[in-house]
């Protein structure tokens, strides 16, 4: 019964449903609920203490939940521990290697705990050596590494084993830029490669560049979720279009109010400021508008509302450090 | 299992890179071993000084008797004098004065007397009385039969006196060994046949605690919960750790055997009694060292604190001297530690020949206190990795 729903529906690679967890009195997280389907990238987005790690810890079998369930590849975690944990990368928001072991040994004792051996294990530990970008460093030890360098092994060692399910928890805290891009392009890469990717981040601009959907958690709550444009979409934020003109600008003002979606025009100086809804298809009829009342325009700025403001909207709160 | 071979593989490859720990596991217990051996060293010969006033035959035959005997060492002085500033400086235990007429009186058969100096203190000369005795013993017994023989018209003094010398030394007399013994006689080693064992058992219970940083440093580093993440189960790596301990354990006593064998010549009497032993002292090591990783919050107090205790239960328990010259008392306390139960053990094995029957007790002792300690902490570190 249950084999022929299975392949009747979608077996998501992360199915996460109305997980609560306390500590004594405190609700880390309550009635906590989302899935990750296969080559998707789903970010966890919430400030510091939101319930972000104790999700991805209940994930992950390292903490039993209070209440509610998680599948990975449809295999209850709490049920056969060792067999969904398998099927799982955990990449720790802390860098948790031997720093007196060098890359490949280090990667070697993760691959051995992943049921790695002899040739296998060989040679995983250097294509992912190879991955990271860290080939011609595997013999050196951990301790003289960057933290770049510690970050991007950290993931590398949750790689060895091909992992369906990915779950990283803020892997860039700490990062230099150049790092973090190199971090970023890695985990985009493993979502186009079809793995399942759970990422943890408080960075907005993390999550808005990797994740196809983003979760918003807050206070232990999973407030929203969707594709971005979802989530500005529920929360009616606007896109906002800044052009830099001279010439007659109340004249252009007046003709953008008079175009379709349009819904806010201010002039200040030498500027002109929209509020409208998708402002990139609006863009060529204020154009056109500009052209007719002989405006010059010099610069053209459109904002689309980021996830900051949708955090903002549903929490009331900034995203907190 | 094979999660738990792969961390104590890691674990192990940590400290062989350690040289602060490869410095107390391999080249401190050397020179402890040689320290302490020299220091309570049996030093079997006795030093005697021999003055010859008579010069002639019998007292030069006698004066090399002396010189030849294995229990003394002997120091050739010209007069009385110097004897006496030898005693004063105590170069010798004490000292035969051969009259000048030791020949003529022993070859016209009348009674001679052998002065022996010795200081004041008597009792350190007593063994060295003892020695001289019986030289001087052996030597008057062959120049009594040379006297009989030439009483008995067989031929010259001399004749006989060589004859009688010969056949003294074709027919050795029965040999006394002499064995210091405590109250409740129990046969006390000296030298390296003490301090090897025992540093053995010193060392892997120091080393093992000082080891305690190993998995301090390793939980927070964060391995441990990451482990947890793979498919491993927490008894998983408490048995990783137990591995890597009583690896260490192991390596640390085979390295104290062989050390104590090859450098010190230390014979460790009955292998299989000694093998066990080995391995239940490393057993307590290896309870001892999980349980210093668990209790101390840092490495550096298990660095510092974990020898510490280490050397105070060593000092108690009979590592440093014999509990056999420390009050009953002290006795008793000492041997609330698992050490005293160890060195006991070891001279059993060592001293009087024990093998696995005699130290059965013993061993039971120590694989009590081995699974009182390993449950512990395996407890312990059980409970730091699933709580939350």
């Amino acid at each position: 019964m249950s084999q022929a729903v299975m392949t009747e529906k979608a077996v998501m690679t992360l199915e996460a449903s109305g997980l609560t967890r306390r500590f004594g009195d405190r609700v880390a997280i309550e009635d906590v609920s989302f899935h990750v389907a296969p080559g998707e990238t789903y970010g966890l987005l919430g400030p510091n203490g939101a319930g972000k790690t104790t999700t991805i810890r209940v994930v992950c079998g390292l903490l039993a939940p209070d209440a509610g369930e998680v599948t990975v590849a449809g295999l209850p975690v709490a049920a056969t521990a060792t067999e969904a944990k398998a099927r799982i990368g955990y990449v720790p928001q802390e860098v948790s290697l031997y720093p007196d072991l060098t890359a490949r040994e280090n990667l070697r004792f993760f691959g051995r705990l992943y049921r790695l051996r002899g040739q296998e294990l060989r040679d995983r530990v250097e294509e992912v050596l190879e991955l990271i970008g860290l080939a011609d460093r595997g013999d050196d030890r951990v301790e003289s590494y960057s933290g770049g360098m510690k970050r991007r092994l950290n993931i590398g060692a949750s790689l060895l084993h091909r992992p369906e399910l990915l779950v990283l928890d803020e892997p860039t805290v700490g990062v230099d830029p150049q790092s973090r891009h190199a971090i970023m392009e890695s985990i985009a890469n493993l979502g186009t490669a079809g793995m399942a990717v759970l990422y943890t981040t408080h960075y907005m601009e993390e999550a808005e560049r990797l994740c196809d959907r983003v979760g918003v958690i807050d206070h232990g709550h999973l407030v929203a979720e969707g594709t971005r444009r979802e989530l500005v979409a529920r929360v009616g934020e606007k896109d906002r279009i800044t052009l830099s003109a001279t010439g007659s600008l109340a004249l252009f003002a007046e003709a953008c109010r008079r175009i379709e979606g349009i819904e806010q025009v201010d002039t200040a100086d030498s500027s002109v400021h929209l509020i409208a809804t998708d402002g990139r298809r609006r863009l060529a009829q204020v154009l056109a508008a500009a052209t007719v009342t002989d405006t010059s325009v010099r610069s053209v700025e459109v904002e689309e509302p980021d996830l900051e403001a949708v955090f903002l909207h549903l929490t009331g709160t900034a995203l907190r450090e | 299992m094979r999660a738990a071979v792969a961390l104590a593989g890691a674990e192990l490859r940590r400290v062989a890179r350690d040289r602060t720990f490869l410095f107390f596991m391999v080249l401190l217990p050397v020179l402890i071993i040689l320290l302490i051996g020299i220091t309570i060293s049996s030093n079997e010969q006795i030093r005697v000084g021999v003055v010859d006033t008579g010069r002639g035959a019998l007292s030069s035959s006698l004066a090399r008797e002396l010189a030849d005997d294995p229990a003394l060492t002997v120091e050739s002085l010209d007069s009385r004098a110097d004897a006496s500033a030898a005693l004063r400086r105590s170069e010798v235990t004490a000292a035969v004065v051969i009259p000048s007429d030791f020949d003529a009186a022993l070859r016209a058969g009348k009674p001679v007397t052998v002065p022996v100096l010795v200081p004041g203190s008597a009792e350190s000369s007593q063994a060295a009385l003892t020695a001289v005795q019986a030289v001087v013993g052996r030597h008057s017994a062959a120049v009594q039969a040379a006297a009989f023989a030439t009483d008995r018209r067989l031929g010259s003094f001399d004749q006989n006196l060589g004859a009688a010398t010969r056949l003294q030394q074709s027919n050795q007399a029965v040999p006394l060994r002499t064995e210091v013994v405590d109250s409740a006689s129990n046969f006390l080693p000296l030298g390296f046949s003490y301090s090897a064992p025992t540093m053995l058992v010193l060392f892997v219970f120091i080393n093992a605690l000082a080891g305690g940083a190993a998995m301090i440093q390793t939980r927070q580093y964060g391995i441990l919960s990451r482990s947890l993440a793979a498919p491993t189960r927490p008894r998983d790596l408490v048995g990783g750790e137990a591995l890597a301990y009583l690896s260490l354990t192991v390596g640390q006593a085979v390295l104290s055997v062989g050390i104590g064998a090859v450098l010190f010549g230390v014979d460790w009497g009955n292998p299989w009694a000694a093998a066990a032993l080995i391995f239940v002292w490393a057993l307590v090591g290896t309870g001892a060292g999980m349980l210093s990783g668990t209790l101390f919050r840092t490495p550096e107090q298990a660095g510092a604190i974990g020898p510490a205790i280490g050397i105070a239960f060593g000092m108690l328990g009979g590592c440093m001297w014999p509990l056999e010259v420390v009050p009953p008392s002290v006795r008793m306390l000492g041997h609330a530690t698992p050490h005293a139960w160890a060195v006991d053990a070891w001279v059993e094995v060592l001293s009087r020949g024990g093998g696995l029957t005699q130290i059965a007790g013993y061993l039971g002792i120590l694989a009590l206190y081995a699974a009182v300690l390993l449950t512990l902490a395996s407890l312990r570190l059980r409970r730091s990795l699933v709580t939350p």
